[in-house]
């Protein structure tokens, strides 16, 4: 009896190592991985693996969403699918009308290129994903879509949607990768002005709808509604995207540089089917051993995914 | 402490923190979105202190630092002094009224926020003034609820 009752004490108040001594090994353990993981970037296949047997619970993120899409659609009246149909079919005869002018302009433009001995390839591969989850983290700008490197996407790869660049791939696992988007605090993206080819570099500021566009002279031409595209320096984003467009321009008298606030173009935080762009192979081969800043690892990655 | 312990609930209640702690949250209110997996990991050890330890905590924490795309340790590493403090106060915290137990897990946690916040800022992490200390009191608040669905839920499986 006494043996039992000091057995269920034991168990109340003994547990085994003194925690103390477990917290010690925790704070080692956790301060090595950090290390590890934010200074050295050792850690991204482990992370890759936890990620993707974390997969199921970015479903079940997502499933509430997907039911009630499912839902609605079973209410959906034969009235309103025809009509959505006919809506489709006109906007398609728009856009087929204006791919049809595109493709003449496109060969117009690679006949000229292939005057000027320019080897450039215009069209880049895209697959169609889907925005399954945001960051909980409330300070930094990610979105999380259902394409992974089981489908081909790698890291640094652009993400677009239908009006603009949306962000870059900052890590993948099998079926999801995390998207940082233009918005982000710790983003920038070289970009120049379309009408005059003026070059610039457009920074993030943690505010969704906000962009910054840093160390431009105060005599430079650049003017509001100005539209910024991607310039293809660094060779992260693919050349002549639309990023942001110009919105307020503070000429302080005695600061070399002007204030120039961008709003971006992709609607950041409404955007649920986005597109991961595939640099051409032949540019990508042709890139990679060619400029110092190519294959000079961490400068590029400061200049653009810091 | 729990007469009887259901590890279903308990595998259920971290899968359904993961996913809470992702979703089912309005975008514009992430700032004040509760800390569910603290929740999770404080219940747990409160409850199970035998079963439960430091170890099952930074387990958790690590698979939130990858749902959350912080660098790997933070969140685990904050996750297990929550877990060491309460096994420290685990007695203590027993004999409390529910409104000092709610003070006690808005203490917890904001040390777990703090903690991350700490070390995301020392990693250049942008500085949010005080405003990460909003989960903590929400899941203060959410608590004493929290507290009486997972009792019931571990009584009526366990």
């Amino acid at each position: 009896m006494a043996l039992a009752g000091g057995r269920a004490i034991k168990t109340i108040f003994v547990q085994g190592p003194v925690p103390g001594f477990r917290l010690l090994l925790v704070i080692i353990l956790s301060t090595a991985l950090i290390v590890a993981d934010a200074r050295f970037d050792k850690l991204a296949p482990v992370r890759s693996y936890i990620a993707t047997a974390l997969a199921p619970v970015h479903w079940l993120g997502n499933a509430p969403y997907e039911f009630s899409g499912w839902v609605a659609s079973l209410f959906t009246t034969r009235d309103d699918l025809l009509e959505e149909n006919e809506a489709l079919r006109a906007r398609l005869l728009i856009l087929e009308r204006r791919a049809l002018k595109y493709a003449a302009l496109a060969s117009e433009n690679n006949e000229l290129r292939r005057l000027m001995n320019s080897s450039e390839v215009l069209d880049d591969r895209v697959i169609v994903a889907e925005v399954v989850g945001v960051s909980p983290d409330p300070f930094s700008h990610e979105v999380i879509i259902n394409k992974g490197s089981r489908d081909g996407v790698s890291v640094g790869q652009a993400i677009l949607d239908a009006n603009g660049l949306l962000g870059q791939v900052q890590q993948t696992s099998s079926f999801t990768s995390r998207v940082l988007l233009v918005s982000d605090s710790s983003h920038a993206v070289p970009v120049e002005v379309v009408r005059n080819g003026l070059r610039a570099i457009l920074l993030g500021n943690g505010d969704i709808d906000s962009l910054e566009l840093v160390h431009v002279p105060d005599t430079a031409d650049i003017r509001k509604d100005d539209l910024l595209v991607s310039s293809g320096l660094g060779g992260r984003f693919p050349k002549g995207y639309p990023v942001a467009k110009v919105s307020r321009i503070t000429k302080e008298p005695g600061e070399p540089f002007v204030e120039i606030e961008a709003t971006p173009m992709a609607s950041l935080n409404r955007s649920r089917l986005v597109l991961v762009v595939f640099p051409p192979e032949e540019q990508a081969g042709e890139s990679a051993p060619a400029g110092p800043e190519a294959t000079d690892g961490p400068a590029p990655d400061q200049q653009e995914g810091r | 402490m729990l007469s009887v312990i259901s590890y279903p609930v308990f595998v259920f209640s971290v899968i359904l923190s993961l996913v809470l702690s992702i979703s089912l949250f309005p975008v514009a209110w992430l700032e004040f979105r509760p800390e569910w997996l603290g929740l999770v990991v404080f219940y747990w050890t409160f409850r199970a202190p035998a079963q439960f330890g430091i170890l099952m905590a930074w387990c958790l924490g690590l698979l939130l630092d990858v749902l959350e795309a912080a660098p790997l340790g933070v969140n685990a590493l904050a996750m297990a002094v929550v877990a060491f403090l309460v096994l420290t106060v685990h007695q203590r915290l027993r004999m409390y009224p529910m409104p000092q137990q709610c003070l006690m897990v808005f203490l917890l946690l904001g040390i777990n926020q703090m903690l991350v916040h700490f070390i995301k800022q020392t990693l250049g992490g942008e500085d949010a003034g005080f405003s990460y200390l909003w989960p903590a009191l929400i899941s203060a608040f959410i608590w004493p609820p929290f507290c009486i669905v997972m009792d019931n839920l571990n009584r009526k499986l366990g």
